[in-house]
This record gives structure tokens, sequence and C-alpha cells, in this order.
């Protein structure tokens, strides 16, 4: 059996085709000079009142069939985890093991039986607990109001199964993080980038998950939860 | 790449107009998707300053596509991931089942991707051996049905729900109920235990973020994102120009696919992989592959006037306010990509004028695409050219070589002009009935059988000058 390489001539061959579509002997090898970058100039000066973020991510994400509770402290958030808990008569819960999330948020105190994702258990047993799990519970990096939009960092104890194999995510946020548009995530992702702290994956989550591949009839939870509600903390 | 079908497009077209089932799903399914679009671009602030800046970015990408791939691939490779290249479908066929079989792949799961059907990647797969599931539900629809994509965003829009329910009863050996929840929890469950032991998840690339080496992933389902974050192996497959500069021009880009798809503010997913999962991660992929595939996509970047057609996002709304889409559907067009652009591109993906270029003439040239499109690209002054080109290339019937050189003789002087007006009027008699021509002559049939063809008027305007200056 012949192994799959990568394979340097190829690699050459192909962009030196690309070149000479374009016109050029060479592959071009320094950055091309350029005036428009990213979205509209009026979209990144445009300016947003302090409150309108939240009232953009609450009726954004509403509208799509989401829940947002704000509140005051770690208590009452912990207090609104656990009646959603009980509306949704989950038995278990899978959380990221996220300094913040277990600063605001008392686990032991919301009455099922919960997990956290971190090295303690074996990849295969940490994502069949989050199959098997009835909430999935994150801490949000970013909100974006102007899409209603979760901006999930993910990483070794922020794993991509938590919000998205159990049918309910009920995602933890500050409200200093919740930001008008992409813009802001943006920008922070490139900073990263430059301190090569970039994530292995990052997750937007805009509602739940849905189709409409039947008929153009919205169906709600195909591959991912049914459920995606939000927890503001107004620091 | 796309198979030739053994009938034309006349025939294909005749066909198709036939199945209402199938003309009544995209009627409804077309006028909601658009209708959706024009409630967002009305939404969003300056439409027209996004679609030009998606222009732009598109542009400057395409026009210096050989740096960002490049770009691309080195940051790629930074991030701990594989890039291989693939000139033709079989190369890219046989470096994807080649990894596949190198991890020992029994079972792979496929989110959607337009590229692997362009390569018929599932057939190779299967030839080999391996077990493969699409996983978008339509995709799935589709590969129950042994059925090809109709639209590029929703591929099973000829299907309804009784089809489907039988398709699905069918493959779980019980009856599954025709109504849209049942579906969707019978995919759901069967589709899980497909993600939960899946050896190599096979991606395809809504946008890759050179500067990053990021491969963007956009669905409403989460499907791409089980599958990019439950089996150990990841290959995603691209088209070569499906790239992007930065994270910036993603934000731009990704304000302007949903929207123009599915009218959508931002899909329920949109999930970046950047490469394989780190050392202390826990889930995503240890190993990660791209396949970066041409595929005549190169012959089209050479050709100054069809290049701007590698600016496309594939959002799919010129499907959805094209007049002749809305009457035949997509398997008319017999192509991997259909509707205007899939007209403009098959031919030029395939270099193949003489057939494929038969796809031009599906189109009213009434720029309804053009103006839809958030790219900008100017699709029916394409389409028309691509009809130009034809006739250069001597590619059109005799006979409408011989009317329109008929058509010359006798419109180049005012003398001609004047002798067949005068014998149209009198020559089309018999053939007329209540001022339309309804005789049905062998050549002219083509015409008048589709068509109404008013007669000419009695009295030729110039006559009918003259008489009233008296």
């Amino acid at each position: 059996m012949t192994s799959i390489q990568e394979d340097a001539a190829q690699e050459t061959m192909f962009l030196k085709n690309v070149a000479k579509a374009l016109g050029r002997d060479k592959i071009l090898s320094s950055r091309p000079g350029r005036k428009e970058v990213g979205p509209p100039a009026f979209w990144q000066e445009q300016e947003f009142k302090k409150e309108q973020p939240l009232e953009l991510f609450k009726a954004n994400l509403e509208a799509l069939t989401g829940k947002v509770a704000v509140v005051c402290d770690g208590l009452e958030a912990t207090n609104q985890i656990k009646l959603w808990l009980k509306v949704l008569n989950a038995k278990t819960a899978i959380l990221w093991d996220h300094s913040e999330l277990r600063k605001y948020i008392d686990v032991a105190s919301l009455e099922v039986k919960s997990e956290f994702w971190n090295s303690d258990k074996s990849r295969q047993e940490l994502i069949e607990t989050a199959e098997q799990a009835d909430v999935g519970i994150t801490w949000v990096n970013y909100a974006i109001g102007y899409t209603g939009t979760l901006a999930l960092f993910n990483g070794s104890t922020t794993g991509r199964s938590v919000s998205l194999l159990p049918p309910t995510h009920i995602a933890v946020m500050l409200k200093s993080d919740i930001v008008p548009t992409m813009s802001t995530v943006m920008r922070h992702l490139i900073e990263r980038r430059g301190q090569g702290q970039l994530p292995s994956a990052i997750d937007f989550v805009t509602g739940p998950s849905r189709t409409s591949d039947i008929e153009m009839d919205l169906s709600i939870g195909v591959h991912g939860p049914y459920r995606v509600w939000a927890i503001v903390i107004d620091n | 790449m796309s198979e030739r079908p053994t009938l034309h497009l006349r025939d294909r077209t005749v066909k198709a107009l036939k199945d209402d089932q199938m003309r009544q799903a995209v009627r409804k399914a077309v006028d909601r998707l658009s209708g959706n679009k024009d409630k967002a671009a009305r939404e969003l602030p300056n439409w027209e300053d996004w679609r030009e800046q998606t222009k732009l970015i598109r542009q400057h990408t395409v026009n210096h596509l050989d740096y960002y791939l490049k770009l691309l691939t080195d940051n790629v490779r930074k991030a701990g991931g594989k890039v291989y290249f693939a000139p033709g479908p079989e190369d890219a066929r046989q470096i994807i089942t080649g990894l596949c079989k190198q991890y020992g792949a029994k079972k792979i799961v496929k989110s959607k991707s337009m590229v692997t059907e362009e390569i018929h990647l599932n057939k190779a797969l299967e030839a080999a051996g391996m077990d493969v599931i699409e996983s978008d539900l339509a995709e799935y629809i589709l590969q129950l049905a042994g059925e090809t994509p109709s639209h590029i965003i929703v591929p099973a829009i000829h299907k309804n729900r009784q089809q489907i329910a039988e398709l699905f009863s069918k493959a779980a050996g019980e009856k599954v109920e025709p109504d849209t929840p049942a579906l969707t929890a019978f995919a759901r469950k069967v589709l899980r235990n497909k993600f939960m032991t899946a050896d190599v998840g096979i991606t395809g690339c809504n946008f890759a973020v050179a500067e990053t080496g990021s491969i963007t992933l956009v669905t409403n389902e989460g499907n791409a994102r089980l599958t990019t974050a439950l089996p150990r192996v990841v290959i995603s497959v691209m088209g070569m120009e499906r790239v992007i500069p930065t994270f910036e021009d993603l934000e731009a880009v990704l304000s302007m696919l949903p929207r123009n798809a599915t009218g959508q503010k931002l899909t329920s997913y949109v999930s970046v992989i950047n490469g394989p999962r780190k050392p202390d991660d826990i889930d995503g992929c240890e190993k990660f592959h791209l396949v970066i595939v041409d595929n005549g996509r190169s012959r089209m970047l050479a050709d100054e006037e069809f290049r701007q057609a590698l600016h496309c996002i594939r959002c799919g709304a010129c499907f959805n306010v094209c007049p002749v889409y809305r009457q035949i559907g997509g398997h008319a067009y017999g192509s991997v990509y259909g509707g205007p652009i899939g007209s403009v591109i098959t031919p030029m993906l395939e270099g193949d004028l003489e057939f494929w270029g038969e796809l031009s003439y599906a189109s009213t040239l009434c720029a309804a695409c053009t103006t839809a499109c958030p790219a900008k690209i100017p699709l029916q002054d394409l389409l028309f050219k691509l009809r130009q080109r034809r006739v250069s290339a001597g590619h059109t019937q005799a006979f409408e070589k011989f009317a329109f050189g008929m058509w010359k003789r006798f419109f180049k002087l005012p003398s001609t002009y004047k002798f067949a007006m005068k014998a149209a009027s009198l020559g089309q008699k018999p053939l007329v009935n209540n001022g339309y021509i309804t005789a049905k002559l062998p050549l002219l049939a083509n015409w008048t059988n589709s068509r109404y063809m008013r007669a000419a008027a009695d009295t030729t305007f110039r006559d009918e000058w003259k008489k009233r200056k008296k």
C-alpha cells in the first residue's frame, strides 16, 4: 500500500500553475497591498449605546427560541440554573471546568449529578458522559448582540462536546462580555493569534440546532441542542 | 467532475417540466428563501456597501490566489495540520481514500461538501470498502435515495415528506411517520450513533482563513461540528478559491453568506477549526488534513472574463431568483452546480463549450441573478459571453447559422430590408391565427412550441408612415 505523504513537488507545480493562470512566472511571495479589509468602513466605525449590546442579544436570541435571564450575581445565577434544571427535569449535567464558571456558579448546590470536562476522565468517558448528559453548561468568552451569538473558545477544559451533545445548552456570561458585533471578537482573535494563543476550535453558536431541509419546514434540534439558554450576570 | 447526462438540456428540461410535485416544491422553497433574503437585506444597513466590500475582498483574494494559498498552506502546517494538492478529481480521490486506508478507517462520516460531489468521493470510498454516511439531513435523504443535490443550500427540496418517510422507513425496517419532527428525530438518532463511532470525518470548507490556517464551516444543523469534534481524523476538502485573507474578512463574508442564502443573520453554527486539537485538548481530531482541489478552476482563473466567477461565496441567492431554475429545478441542469452560477462555471470547469455550454441557454438573461449576487458577479453577462463563444466556436445548429445568415443579408441594406418586411407580412398568411403564428413548421416549431410569436403587421411601418404623411 502506498502511503499518502505531503508532496512538495506537487505543491510547487500546483501553485505555479495558479501563478501562471494569473500571468506570473513565479509564485507571489510578498504580501500584496490592499485597501479594503473586512466589513465596510461604516460598520467598523458605528457606535452603540451602553445597554444596546445586551438588549440586542436578548431580543435576537429570544427570536430564535432561546431564553435569556439577566441576574445580579453568582448566587442568583446558580438559582436560575437550578430552576431551569428543574423545569427540564434534568438529572445530569456536564460543565466546562472553567475558573470563572466555578467562581460564579455553586455547582454542588445544583441538585443534579454533575461532571466537569477535564483530564480526570478519558476522552472516551468524557464524550460518552456529555452524550448522556441532560444539560451542558459553558462559560461564554464573548456574546454578540447584533446576531444573538455565543462565541465559545474550545480547549483542554472547555470541550466542544459540552455545548454540542446534550439536548440543552446553558451558557453563562458576564454582561461586560456582550459586544455589539463580531468585529470585537475578530480583533481579539487576531491578537491571540499574534501571541500564538489561538484555540484549536472556535464555535459561534446562534440559537438551537435547526433545519428546513424537509419541505422548508423549520425543525429544531436535528444534530445539536434543542435549547440554548443564556444567563447574563450584570457585573 | 459532472458526469455527462445522456439527454441534452432541451430534453432534460422537458422531463423536468412534467414533474409537478418537484416544481411545486421548488417554487415554495425559492419564494421562501428569496423572501427571507430580501427581509435580511433591508435589516442590515447599507446593503450595497456590503456587496461592494464582498466583491473587493473576493477579487483581491482571487487575483492573488497563489500568495494566499501558499500562506494558508504554511499556516495550516504551523497549526499542526497537513496539506495536499489535487490538480484533478482522480488525484483528490486517491489522496483522500489513501489517507482513510492509512488510518484503517472503516466508518466515515461526512458533512455537506459540494467539492466532494464534484470528485465523486463517496463512490471511491465505498469501492475501497468503507462505510460512508452523509450527515447533513438533506444529503442523508439524497444518499438513501441515490440522488444528487438539486440546490446548493437546500439539496433535497425536490423531495416531499411522504417520499422521505418512505426512504427512512426502508432504512429503519419499520414505519417512520411522515411528519417533520418524527423524521428529524429519526435522523438524529441514526446519525448520532454514526458520529460516535466514525473513524474519519470528512468536511467541505466554506472559507479558509489564510493568515491563521483556519477552516470555517457554516451549518444550521451542527453536523459539521460533530464531524470535526468526535472522529480522531478529520479531512477537509476545499475548492482552491475558497480562501480569504484574514479574520476581519471572515466577518464580512459571514455577514453575507447566511443572509443571502436563507435570510438568517447568522447560521446556528459557524465553526472555525485551527488544525488538530492541541496536546491538552480532549475532544477534536488528532490528525488534520486539508486537500486543496483545482479540478478546472485554474482554467477559469486564467480566463480574464470568467475569473470573476471564482468570487462566488456559494450562497445560492442566484438560484432563488432565477425564473428558469424556478421552472425546471436543479436536476435539469445535469451538472454538480445548477442555477445561474452553475450554468456559468460548469462549461469553464469542464472546459467543454459544446455540451456544457448549452447551459448558457438555461437563462432568460433577465439579470435577476446579477442583482442578487452578494459578490456582484455579472452572471447574465457571463452567460451571454458563453453564448457568443459557442457561436464563434461553431457549436450552434446549422439552421440557426442559416437563419442569422439570412438576417444579416436582408437587414444590411434598406432595399433588401424593405423587401423582407413585405415578404414576411405576405408569406406568413397561411401560418397566422388570431394575430399569432401558430402553424407548426418543422424548424420554426422549435420557437413556436414554447413561445408566442406575434405575426408581422399587415402593412409595414414604412408603408404606414408614407400613407399617413399624405
